[in-house]
């Protein structure tokens, strides 16, 4: 059975992708699980002219590169053809129920590989919680 | 599907040319979710033109693993997993299509918002194989040409005995290969195109053909080394034989020799002819050395001079006693995968003398190992003293 790898990008014009990577994982709240569409991650900012990013995601701030992969990335959509699709002779081995096609090429990604850094809050602001926090206690 | 706002600042574009003291919100996608028909495959610059003129195959059954296969390499495919959160941004003109859920979703194309699409697990890379080319001779060898096939060809039946038949493109399916490597596979066999399927001639078929070659070299006097091509297969002809039949015989114990002038002229060669007898006289097995080579000259044409040395890689002597006797044993008959072939080596014989082992191994090809690192991975050498000959055995 073959399968062949389709490509309608026209020459050298894959349309580019790209990706940013983490170590860990992005937790999202309990209520937010179900709803993950359009939810915000995070905000990527890039504060000079270098290619150095932050990536701020809850009150975690993520410090990264942006890096050229040492080999592109090609996206591949895997397409189930319906019954309807297949060709009716006899000769099926032509007739792929698969189809592959390359929908984007990636060539950099995003990289934070450090440490978070959490994001406190202003020392003041701390004070009025405790303060608060002595009336609460009663 | 809503069509989405084109903007050139949204999606991946977004994110890879990012300005200096910008940002921007980098969201899930209203239509993120595990779309595990999205695979990523890291492939080497120097493949991207192939992919892009769409001449690069995937093959493979449904229980081999897969190939992918460029005109002429063949490469494994094998899943890397990433331990890393990789958010998938598409490019902003182009979303996924997914028809589930097309309905009550609003698309955001907002240019300020890059979108994550999915998550994804990990990549597939390629790595560079030899071709698995055992399978074309597994498929050949379920309906060899013999000689009733012959008159079954003059009286054109064509429905009958379809089954072990196969043309190019069955081959193309059902063998992991790129279509250059499946050519020389082929070759290797002599496999021969007849009536649109290719197929392997059986030995008496082909032998035959060859004894009756010589028989007429004799007859007319023809000179071995300088066979005209037409006057060889007009008489073949004459004698029953089809003629594409009779010219593969001659490709098979011949080279061409150029000639000029339009005239197509062979010269046997004298290496294969004296296998092909070889291998007749120990058609049923071994039998003492000295008993073998009478034997084998008495058989072999007289212009030929039969040398065991041409016999590396197709039979083994051994020592019974105080007589030696030799048996087949065929390099060609051997799986062309390293890790088995060493296997059975081994299970033929534990120890090898390198001269011995040498003709078993030298056809044997990976991709990336030299045959030093061959025999590294899949034997033990042991060197008595700096003079003696290596011995190796099974790991």
């Amino acid at each position: 059975m073959q399968i062949q790898l389709k490509c309608s990008c026209g020459d050298g014009s894959c349309p580019e992708w790209a990706i940013i990577e983490l170590q860990g994982v992005v937790e999202v709240q309990p209520s937010f699980q179900d709803q993950l569409q359009n939810l915000e991650i995070g905000k990527l900012c890039r504060p000079s002219s270098q290619d150095v990013y932050t990536f701020t995601v809850g009150y975690h701030e993520l410090t990264g590169t942006k890096v050229p992969l040492k080999k592109p990335f090609l996206v591949l959509k895997k397409v189930k053809l319906g019954d309807t699709e297949q060709s009716s002779n006899n000769d099926s081995a032509d007739s792929a129920k698969v189809e592959l096609e390359v929908v984007g090429i990636i060539r950099h990604r995003i990289l934070f590989k450090t440490r978070p850094k959490a994001l406190i809050s202003q020392p003041v602001v701390k004070e009025r919680a405790r303060a608060s926090g002595s009336i609460g206690s009663n | 599907m809503e069509p989405c706002m084109l903007s050139i600042s949204g999606g991946a574009e977004a994110v890879l040319d990012l300005q200096e003291n910008s940002s921007i919100s980098v969201a899930y996608h209203p239509l993120y979710g595990p779309h595990d028909d999205l695979i990523l495959l890291e492939l080497d610059e120097k493949l991207l033109n192939d992919v892009i003129h769409q001449r690069v195959f995937l093959r493979g059954h449904p229980d081999e693993n897969a190939v992918f296969c460029t005109q002429s390499k063949t490469y494994a495919v094998k899943f890397v997993g990433s331990s890393n959160s990789v958010l998938l941004i598409p490019s902003s003109n182009q979303v996924p299509e997914d028809g589930d859920s097309q309905y009550g979703n609003q698309k955001k194309c907002d240019r300020d918002v890059a979108s994550v699409i999915k998550l994804a697990p990990g990549h597939l890379e390629l790595v560079e194989i030899a071709p698995k080319l055992d399978k074309i001779k597994l498929l050949l060898s379920e309906n060899p040409y013999k000689l009733e096939d012959v008159s079954a060809m003059e009286m054109e039946e064509t429905e009958t005995k379809k089954i072990g038949l196969y043309r190019w493109h069955d081959l193309v399916n059902e063998v992991q290969a790129s279509e250059e490597e499946l050519k020389s596979g082929l070759k290797a066999l002599s496999a021969v195109e007849i009536g649109g399927h290719w197929r392997l001639v059986d030995e008496s078929c082909i032998g035959m053909i060859l004894k009756m070659l010589l028989h007429n070299s004799v007859l007319n006097d023809w000179t071995l080394s300088a066979l005209d091509e037409d006057e060889v297969l007009n008489v073949l002809e004459a004698d029953g034989f089809p003629r594409n039949i009779a010219h593969h015989c001659l490709s098979v114990y011949g080279d061409k020799v150029n000639k000029g002038e339009g005239r197509c002229v062979w010269r046997l060669n004298e290496r294969r002819v004296c296998v092909h007898y070889a291998r007749d006289v120990l058609r049923d097995g071994r039998m003492r050395i000295d008993q073998f080579i009478d034997e084998w000259k008495k058989r072999v044409p007289e212009e030929m001079l039969a040398n065991f040395e041409m016999l590396d890689g197709e039979v083994l002597k051994e020592k019974l006693g105080v007589e030696t006797w030799v048996r087949p044993f065929k390099v060609s008959s051997l799986p062309s995968d390293p890790s088995e072939r060493f296997s059975i080596l081994f299970k033929e014989r534990p120890k090898w003398d390198w001269r011995d082992l040498e003709p078993y191994i030298r056809d044997l090809s990976v991709p990336g190992l030299s045959l030093e690192g061959l025999l590294l991975k899949f034997t033990r050498r042991v060197q008595a003293s700096s003079e003696a000959e290596p011995v190796f055995s099974a790991r």
